[in-house]
């Protein structure tokens, strides 16, 4: 019998934490000279944005851990990665188009950022769908795996792709080559504090994601092991000759 | 809208998905906990 699966409780206190922690910083930073009050959707868009990156890089190195150790260890964490990947690009998106209505005047507009991001989202869900195609674990594992390495090209290209291109979308503001592009030292710090606060909420939802992964495994290999009269078993042969 | 405005969507979109994620897994944890249960 495989032992119980360990339920832990303080990821619930450490979002929460970290949740409230990034909200007040965002709301007592100052407002911006040219967008106001606006600026404030920064501090919710830009660490969603970072946690994609993150997300989908993990699942990377989930991804190429497994097809070289073959320990489904790591295709735990990358299917866990992925999933909330997609969540946080999903997140970022939306986040985006709100932001982008009242500043550039248009909710979604096909630029190089914009795009790739969206492709990105697409490509993530497909691996999700992917990893539901069969119940096999190594099968799972060994093609979602060939994805993940995969996916994982568009991760420069999301990020480079304001530089690489002539876009409406800002550039970089934390990961410049000249330092981050926020000068007033609150702003500076709500922005830092709020990716540290989002990816602790990352590592948080892994570690209840990755339990939920090990309660489902659980739960097929219960449900497998249950023996169930085999097709035809309950019929009997007549008595030939019987009168 | 006003700016104020557009922040309060903003946010309530990403809290408000966040609280809804985050409940998601915690529901998930606890059918699969239960159907668990109910096999053994």
């Amino acid at each position: 019998m495989e032992p119980q699966v360990r339920i832990r409780r303080w990821p619930w206190v450490v979002i929460a934490l970290s949740l409230a922690v990034a909200f007040t910083l965002s709301m007592i930073s100052p407002a911006d000279s040219v967008q106001g009050d606006l600026v404030r959707i920064m501090y919710v868009h830009v660490p969603s944005a970072w946690l994609a990156y993150t997300a989908f890089f993990v699942t990377f190195v989930g991804s190429v851990a497994y097809l070289v150790t073959k320990n489904l260890k790591w295709d735990r964490i990358a299917a866990a990665s992925a999933e909330i990947g997609v969540y946080f690009t999903g997140l970022a998106l939306s986040l985006g188009m709100i932001w982008a209505k009242p500043t550039w005047g248009v909710w979604w507009t096909w630029d190089a950022r914009l795009t790739f991001t969206f492709i990105m989202f697409f490509v993530y869900l497909g691996y999700l769908a992917l990893r539901r195609t069969t119940d096999d674990p190594i099968a799972r594992a060994s093609r979602s795996s060939v994805l993940g390495v995969l996916g994982a090209i568009q991760i420069p290209l999301v990020h480079f792709s304001v530089v690489w291109w002539r876009t409406l979308h800002q550039p970089p503001s934390l990961i410049k080559p000249d330092g981050p592009a926020i000068q007033d030292p609150l702003m500076l710090t709500a922005l830092i504090i709020g990716v540290i606060a989002f990816t602790v909420v990352y590592v948080a939802l892994m570690v209840k994601r990755i339990e939920l992964i090990h309660l489902d495994e659980r739960r097929l290999q219960i449900e497998q092991s249950i023996e169930r009269p085999v097709a035809g078993e309950a019929v009997t042969a007549p008595e030939l000759g019987a009168t | 809208m006003s700016e104020w405005g557009w922040v309060a969507f903003a946010y309530g979109v990403a809290y408000g998905s966040l609280a809804v994620y985050a409940t998601s897994i915690a529901i998930r944890i606890r059918n699969a906990r239960k159907s668990i249960g109910d096999a053994e």
